[in-house]
């Protein structure tokens, strides 16, 4: 095992070392303008290593992996000028078993590849064929391997394949850009409903609606979420939070979000992309609850920044950021949402979100696709329209969560989510 | 190398073949608060081969080296199952060239107790400014990127490519009331670039600290004066990305929104490309399929002049390639890009320019932007409320947007002089490679009717 030949090499001047190994394949496939474009096959090599010698931590990475005395000896000189090791490396305990491998990946061929990509673009075209498609597949495995200086020491293996479609439909001056993704560590996706979801967003968008500035309720769907998620994603990282520029730093256990809000960070889930038994530090994996029926739960910690705020590794090592998010489900259907609103917005993507000042929780954004909804009923996209707010305000003001959950992107897990009033700016 | 480069292009079997090896060291400071965040250093060796059959492209991306002529044999493989028709790849003089590195200060020979120092040094300032600075994120990242490229039409270029930056930021506290002021300095030309910094780390400690006294801005419509740092942003969010030709060759409908000749602001509207533009953030001689660098102008006296070109959207819109083909590493083959992107000068003063604004928007510095072609944004790190003709209040959270064939007509004053915004960590994203290095540039400019986001 490579992985234990750089700790053991590091070690005889080291008093902790960590190392890991990855090898990665992927195959890719694209089509441009409707057309089969290219085709990519890439191999690609990590290999690091993390040192600690007179309490003090070097890093050092490369990609030759016959590079070992050299990637090891970097280390070991940058360690004396590093910064202060405030942990230990973990000794072995036992993780919960997650699957992330499917050998069918493996088994997809190129030819098949472009038949999935001609499919889904056959799909849209029948629905309109002015749109012009851009799309891929692709498939990757990799190979990992992990030890540290006390005897946590593993190989894994895990595979990934994705999907995409996204069309651009341009009327006179009007370019609308639109379309769907997934990634998932089993062979299941179904790209025929990724196509169908695409058709979906353009559907919504045949006419254009006129809306007026003002505040009014919004409704984010899935995709849209990720228009809060990132100042909470930030907020709830522990090094922020460490470091006092979270503004929910001392907050854990007081409530900060409407009761119907819950939101966990889950790696155990079989297949999802940010799965895996341990963390990049050889922490076995957990369930973390971040907000509980709207009360602040935990922070993420990885190993280093758990010592230096004296609190435990939540296995979200290297950089306190969470795996898969996960919002839990609550009782309004999404098509209940729309009857309720009168007069609001329907949130999908957003242009400019973290070119602000994301950490304190406020947004400004353009809204790239969103739609009006007036009476109950979608009547349109609407354009030049920049959406604001504050998501920690936003997050105590929600006025309903969808009933069923959807994966964005794999990463991230929830309903549609009904925010009572934000500010909307308009032509 | 050149010559296990050149054996290899001779084994494949495609109309057009070529081979990039890129060996890159690098190496990072980063402080979060008192203590140093992380330091550490890498190397990496890595290439890709792009093989030409029948307009279809195949790639092989790879870190292994020891069997070059497999991965030119895979790209064959791939592009030979994806072309079906004709291949138009418009001709480019093959360049036989080494271009070494001009470093004032070689950051390799620089100790990494100085480099330390140095980075300690501004983080200090940044902690001690009062006590309403909460923490600091203060890094420094050096990069030297050795590119070796061959294809098969004889081209050689040896190319090094230096890159250092620092990046100060600070974040200032009140309750729940966080804002952040940043400063960077960055380049090609060596440790100087990232010396004598304690000035602007002291500014963006005060910049953090004035912001949690400014209230947010009020959302609505504003005639605004964007900064030169932000013009430049502006530039390439609001066109730069619309004239890359690769959103435009096989896109029929574009092609008539994006024709030559078309009014898209008024007579003194100056937008320029140039990828020669000495000692640019996106400056080099040749681009990543060989051809030299150029000035390309994109839109002249307010009308759409040129566009930017790799040698395929060169030859399949009838034009001439430009250099914009770039790529960030050899993980990516290269695809039309910016280098050095600006607003040319007009030829009026700021005075001019805010003297009968009875309300608008003094908006400066910027965080980023994005664009979906039509619609765009722009973000300030802060700005200034424009009153009766004059510099008025400071305001927080300034997120522009506009759509550009509405608001580049906006445009009625441009000043007279063109300052380039300073290096630093970020870069401008695309197609998944991120962050290419990008010159922005430009004066004052004066805009009708822009949206500002916020509450109101």
């Amino acid at each position: 095992m490579i992985a234990k030949q750089l700790v053991e090499k590091a070690m005889k001047k080291a008093h902790g070392a960590q190392a890991s190994l990855s090898l990665s394949e992927s195959v890719d496939v694209s089509y441009e303008s409707d057309r089969l474009k290219s085709a990519e096959s890439s191999q690609r090599t990590d290999m690091s290593i993390r040192v600690i010698v007179d309490g003090k931590v070097g890093f050092s990475h490369t990609t030759d992996i016959n590079d070992v005395d050299g990637v090891v000896s970097r280390a070991l000189e940058l360690a004396e000028f590093g910064s202060p090791a405030h942990y230990q490396f973990p000794s072995p305990k036992d993780g919960t078993d997650v699957n992330v491998y499917d050998r069918a990946i493996l088994g997809i061929t190129k030819d098949e590849m472009v038949t999935i990509g001609e499919e889904m673009i056959a799909l849209v075209k029948e629905y309109k064929p002015e749109i012009l498609l851009y799309a891929g597949a692709s498939k990757s495995s990799r190979k990992g391997e992990f030890a540290n200086s006390n005897g946590v020491e593993y190989a894994d293996e895990s595979t990934i394949f994705s999907a995409s479609v996204y069309g651009e439909w341009i009327r006179g001056t009007d370019i609308l850009s639109a379309g769907h993704g997934l990634g998932w560590r089993k062979r299941g996706i179904d790209h025929i409903e990724i196509a169908r979801k695409a058709i979906e967003l353009f559907k919504m968008a045949e006419k254009i609606a006129r809306i007026k500035s003002g505040d009014m309720p919004v409704i984010f769907t899935p995709e849209g979420m990720y228009t809060l998620l990132l100042s909470l994603e930030m907020g709830f990282n522990g090094k922020n939070v460490y470091l006092g520029s979270s503004p929910l730093a001392g907050k854990l256990g007081e409530k900060i979000a409407d009761e119907k809000l819950t939101i966990i960070d889950n790696p155990l889930i079989d297949y999802a992309p940010n799965s895996s038994k341990y963390d990049a530090e050889g922490v076995p994996h957990q369930i973390t609850p971040l907000i509980e029926k709207g009360v602040a739960k935990n922070f993420l910690y990885d190993l280093d920044t758990a010592g230096r705020a004296g609190a435990t590794t939540t296995g979200h090592g290297t950089g306190c950021g969470p795996t898969n998010i996960v919002i839990e489900t609550g009782d309004t259907s999404y098509e209940g949402m729309l009857k309720n609103t009168k007069n609001g917005l329907l949130v999908h993507n957003v242009m400019g979100l973290g070119q602000g000042n994301p950490i304190s929780g406020e947004f400004s954004v353009n809204v790239q696709l969103g739609y009006r909804i007036q009476n109950g009923e979608i009547i349109g996209r609407v354009k030049d329209v920049m959406l604001a707010g504050n998501t920690y305000d936003a997050i105590k003001d929600i006025v309903a969560i969808g009933d069923k959950a959807e994966w964005v992107g794999g990463s991230l897990l929830t309903p549609h989510i009904q925010i009572g009033r934000l500010s909307v700016v308009a032509q | 190398m050149r010559e296990r480069i050149e054996k290899a292009l001779s084994k494949g079997n495609a109309e057009y073949l070529d081979i990039r090896i890129e060996d890159v060291t690098s190496s990072w400071i980063n402080f979060r608060g008192e203590e140093l965040d992380s330091i550490g250093s890498s190397k990496s060796l890595g290439g890709i081969v792009r093989a030409l059959v029948k307009g279809g492209w195949g790639y092989s991306t790879f870190n292994d080296l020891s069997d070059l002529e497999v991965r030119v044999r895979e790209a064959c493989e791939s592009a030979h199952m994806v072309g079906k028709e004709q291949t138009k790849f418009a001709k480019s003089e093959p360049a036989v060239d080494e271009i070494r590195s001009e470093l004032v200060k070689d950051f390799r020979e620089i100790s990494l107790s100085e480099k330390l120092k140095t980075i300690k040094e501004y983080n200090d300032i940044i902690l001690g400014y009062n006590e309403k600075i909460r923490t600091s994120n203060v890094g420094y990242s050096d990069r030297f990127r050795k590119i070796f490229y061959a294809n098969s039409e004889e081209a050689y270029i040896e190319d090094e490519r230096p890159n250092i930056f620092v990046y100060t930021s600070a974040t200032a506290r009140d309750g729940d009331n966080v804002q952040r002021g940043f400063e960077s300095s960055g380049g090609s030309t060596g440790f100087q670039l990232v010396e004598g910094f304690h000035e602007k780390a002291e500014q963006a400690a005060k910049k953090a600290v004035e912001l949690l006294s400014a209230p947010p801005i009020k959302g609505g419509k504003y005639t605004v004066i964007i900064d030169p740092k932000l013009a430049g942003v502006f530039a390439h969010e609001a066109f730069g990305h619309l004239s890359e030709s690769d959103f435009v060759y096989e896109n029929d409908r574009m092609k008539e929104l994006m024709v030559l000749g078309k009014r898209f602001g008024s007579d003194i509207l100056n937008i320029i490309d140039d990828g020669s533009f000495p000692g640019q953030l996106g400056t080099h001689k040749y681009d990543d399929e060989g051809t030299k660098t150029r000035s390309n102008y994109l839109i002249k006296d307010g009308i759409l002049v040129g566009r930017l070109h790799s040698r395929e959207t060169a030859a399949k819109m009838n034009e001439m390639p430009t250099g914009n083909a770039r790529s960030v590493g050899y993980e990516f083959p290269p695809i039309v890009r910016m280098t050095n992107t600006y607003i040319d000068k007009g030829n009026s003063t700021f005075d001019d320019m805010i003297k009968d604004i009875k309300l608008g928007l003094y908006a400066i510095n910027s965080i980023g932007g994005q664009t979906s072609m039509e619609m765009f944004t722009f973000s300030a790190a802060c700005g200034y409320m424009i009153r009766d003709g004059k510099v008025a209040e400071m305001v927080r959270d300034v997120v522009l947007t506009g759509n550009v064939f509405d608001t580049l007509m906006n445009i009625d004053m441009i000043s007279d002089t063109v300052v380039w915004s300073p290096g630093g960590p970020g870069g401008c994203g695309k197609g998944g490679q991120a962050p290419l290095r990008v010159g922005l540039g430009g004066p004052h400019v004066r805009v009708n009717n822009v949206i500002v986001g916020g509450r109101q």
